[in-house]
């Protein structure tokens, strides 16, 4: 009959199609390494109401995430967090994150954000998950994990408590803020953690702000995002995913290549969005359309990433919304959307 | 060229070519696809097929066992449907009635209109269990109305006649299974404002606030179809499978790959059953989500859910009120929508919700 | 106590009023206090748009909606899907409310409400009209 002939066809689709779910895989061609997926969960900003009531939507969206990370098929070999697990970085969230975090079957390796780190400086985090700041090696790849939120010392030490800097800090928007950076001591760090990395050993680094510049007003930023770049320069093939901006953006600048991933919580506005003060964007992202906010899931995802030869393809998993994968073009030498960067969405912007 | 149908208080207009006629109060232009334009040869043709238990293997089931206009075009009160020999299926016949408005056919949306929809049953074990399609074309080739019929509405004869053209006769007669014209229509887009009484006015109210009904059953400015033609896990069945769905995901998604049948999986057995629009995607967002059902008539077609698991419009609106649970102390799966939270609804509000969708119903099938 | 009060207002409005002798012309003095009294509502709005305790979950409007942005005020009235119908700009910050933030309705004519408006269309500035845009 014609449907079982559909099936076949769907069948044959489904096997050669992208696996479901946002996933990277760094890839390898004719090398000696494997290739290999990972799974990114990030910005969650599970948020206590008070005692053990905490704002279920946003629970909801990381028990979503971990439940289809689970689910994932083949396994992805780990999982990484991209910060902003708690939204006002106190014990209670960052204990029920965790909790929530620990029904994920695969292990986790956890990147620092602002809304973990700003009440005590990260310290009750790295009590619980170690280092801020670490690198480790997986099937020939180098991953490195910075602190990327890092801000100036005065501007830390000028509250008058914690909860006021975490307070300032947690407000995307507010005036009062502080561009964020790697700063002196993790670049120092990093160029020595480097030193041992062979040259054409793929890199993966992973941040919870953009290593670059897009919009300072909310923080799509990194103060010393020229100097990282630039001890990441001889490296033959550098990924960078970061959180923070709970929106797909990719870039292409020189050697490195650049990835957002989205947040499990809420979606943000692109900063061209906002129509008094100008954004770097980068040309090369398709923007997300918001055509229907009315989920509670909408604009908000996880992601899995395949590695291959050193460049990506990231697959975004977005309910309520179309996947999306963002794959590395070698002949553009560029990572580009698949369906979109020729076709893009047609706009459904507010402009 | 699109063509409508409007079907007021029974009197059937078509039209191929005209302006497209009025639909019912509360509902949009019934949309007909270029490929089969609405004819009354057709319609009749179609009508014929629904009602005709000859398509059966045993002879005794039609579309019509388990979408009968008495009840609504459906079998209330089964909670599931019954096919040949007695046999179960694992899901609620959903309503005829304003279907021809859904993007997609079953509770898991696997044929995407009304054509691909209604080969479906004849050839699943569990519904009309014919090994396929031929004995249908065997009766309509030969049998002498039929003949007339088919040379009429397609201009076919003897082995011209395809099973696409019976679907194409069933769509179309389908379309003609619209009713709009509600007290709440009537409230709502026909200015009487007494049309509903005050309870359904208030539970129109909640529906649209507090009850967070509207997020998916839809209204909009001009016409309300009370669906938004998605799929959502509302946590309905899903303790069947919530332990084992990594296992079930994984065999199905194989199962599927090597062109295994969805229909007979998902018909047959009660688990894959409850994997709802995976079994038709392989998306995990998708595990355990059924299509948003419309609320027309929807105190005439009891019992509710994809497996008419509840029974009163009160224990759907209960279970809502829980947060998408039967009772409070039951848990909340992991793949339940984000969307459904406990609502706090008084039992006041709760029985005017109830009044309200018994507003919806329309006047022929009162 | 009572007397001082009402000298008081009389300074205000003489202040207020002394500006123009007529209705058909205003001053620069009156530009400016109008701009003050819209600012005013545009600070409180930016305060409640902020404010843990406009809902009842401690979400606040800025965590999705950074400098207002994505409110876009310009295209209202326009048909809100989750309103049924076509609406206007309080009743999508009432969804907001009762939704995200899991709190009870602001009364339209309320200031609070106004005070929201103020802020989220003073943050959309120059942006052109676009009603029933999405």
């Amino acid at each position: 009959m014609e449907r079982r002939n559909f099936l076949k066809s769907a069948g044959a689709l489904l096997a050669g199609s992208v696996l479901p779910i946002s996933l990277v895989e760094v890839a390898f061609g004719k090398s000696k390494h494997e290739n290999f997926t990972f799974a990114y969960i990030s910005d969650s900003h599970i948020q206590q109401i008070k005692g053990n009531k905490f704002v279920r939507n946003f629970d909801r969206g990381l028990v979503r995430a971990v439940a289809e990370c689970n689910l994932m098929d083949p396994k992805p070999d780990f999982v990484i967090y991209g910060g902003d697990l708690a939204q006002l970085g106190s014990k209670p969230e960052i204990d029920h994150g965790l909790e929530i975090m620990s029904a994920c079957k695969h292990k986790v390796h956890y990147v620092m954000g602002e809304h973990d780190y700003y009440l005590d400086l990260g310290q009750y985090w790295e009590s619980q998950l170690g280092p801020q700041w670490y690198s480790f090696d997986h099937k020939g790849v180098h991953f490195v994990v910075l602190n990327s939120i890092i801000v100036d010392e005065k501007w830390t030490n000028k509250w008058s408590s914690g909860e006021e800097r975490m307070g300032v800090m947690a407000g995307l928007d507010n005036p009062l803020g502080s561009p964020f950076m790697v700063g002196a001591a993790q670049r120092a760090w990093l160029k020595n953690d480097l030193a041992k990395v062979s040259k054409d050993t793929p890199l993966v680094v992973l941040s919870h702000s953009p290593l670059q510049k897009i919009y300072k007003g909310w923080n799509f930023w990194t103060d010393d995002a020229e100097q990282i770049q630039a001890i990441l320069k001889p490296f033959k093939k550098v990924n960078v995913f970061y959180g923070h901006v709970h929106q797909i953006q990719y870039n292409q600048i020189g050697n490195i290549s650049f990835h957002s991933v989205m947040a499990t919580a809420w979606p943000w506005p692109y900063p061209s969005t906002y129509s008094q003060a100008p954004s770097q964007l980068p040309k090369l992202t398709v923007e997300m359309n918001r055509a229907d906010p009315f989920f509670e899931r909408d604009a908000t995802g996880w992601q899995f990433i395949d590695v291959w030869s050193g460049n990506t393809s990231m697959h975004f998993q977005l309910p309520e919304n179309s996947p999306r994968t963002v794959a590395y073009n070698k002949k553009h030498k560029q990572p580009e959307d698949t369906k979109y960067q020729s076709d893009r969405i047609p706009p459904q912007k507010h402009y | 060229m699109k063509t409508f149908v409007s079907a007021l208080g029974g009197v059937l207009l078509t039209t191929t070519t005209l302006a497209p006629v009025a639909a019912p109060l509360g509902l949009p232009e019934v949309p007909v696809p270029a490929n089969n334009p609405l004819t009354p040869e057709k319609i009749q043709l179609g009508d014929k097929l629904f009602h005709d238990t000859r398509f059966s293997a045993t002879g005794e089931v039609s579309c019509a066992t388990c979408h009968d206009k008495k009840k609504t075009f459906t079998d209330s009160p089964l909670k599931v449907s019954e096919g040949i020999n007695k046999l179960m299926g694992t899901r609620n016949a959903p309503t005829v009635v304003n279907a021809a408005y859904m993007h997609s056919m079953f509770w898991d949306g696997r044929e995407p209109d009304l054509e691909g929809q209604s080969a479906g049953p004849f050839i699943n074990p569990v519904e009309m269990g014919l090994p396929n399609h031929e004995p249908i074309l065997k009766i309509v080739r030969s049998d002498a109305e039929y003949t007339k019929l088919f040379k009429q509405a397609f201009n076919k004869h003897g082995k011209q006649i395809k099973m696409q053209h019976v679907q194409q006769a069933i769509a179309s007669f389908e379309r003609t299974i619209i009713s709009g014209n509600s007290p709440f229509d009537q409230y709502q887009y026909g200015g009487d404002k007494h049309a509903m009484d005050e309870a359904a006015v208030r539970g129109f109210k909640v529906f649209r606030e507090q009850g967070r009904c509207i997020s998916c059953h839809t209204v909009s400015q001009s016409y309300a179809l009370f669906t938004d033609s998605r799929f959502h896990n509302l946590g309905v069945g899903f303790e069947r499978i919530n332990k084992d769905v990594g296992e079930l995901t994984s065999a199905f998604a194989k199962a599927k790959r090597n062109a295994a049948e969805v229909d007979v999986a998902v018909l047959t057995n009660k688990n894959t059953s409850e994997l709802g629009r995976y079994a038709v995607s392989i998306q995990s967002r998708d595990v355990g989500s059924f299509k948003t059902p419309t609320l027309r008539n929807v105190a005439k077609t009891a019992p509710y859910m994809h497996d008419g698991s509840l029974e009163s419009l009160l224990d759907v609106v209960k279970f809502y009120n829980n947060g998408g649970r039967v009772k409070e102390s039951d848990p909340t799966f992991d793949f339940q929508s984000g969307g459904i939270r406990p609502l706090d609804l008084s039992d006041e509000q709760m029985d005017d919700l109830v009044a309200f969708m018994e507003a919806l119903t329309s006047p022929e099938y009162k | 106590m009572k007397s001082i009060h009402h000298v008081a207002i009389a300074a205000t409005m003489f202040l207020v009023y002394a500006t123009s002798a007529f209705a058909d012309e205003f001053t620069d003095q009156d530009l400016k206090n109008w701009e003050q009294d819209f600012q005013t509502a545009v600070i409180q709005g930016r305060k409640l748009f902020t404010d843990p305790n406009l809902g009842s979950n401690g979400v606040v409007c800025a965590q999705c909606h950074p400098n207002g942005a994505n409110t876009h005020p310009e295209t209202y009235p326009k048909l809100q899907k989750q309103l049924g119908r076509v609406a206007v700009m309080w009743e999508m910050v009432n969804w907001c409310i009762r939704n995200p933030l899991e709190g009870k309705d602001l009364s339209p004519d309320s200031p609070d409400m106004i005070a929201l408006q103020a802020y989220i269309t003073f943050e959309r500035r120059n942006v052109k009209l676009a009603p029933g845009k999405h």
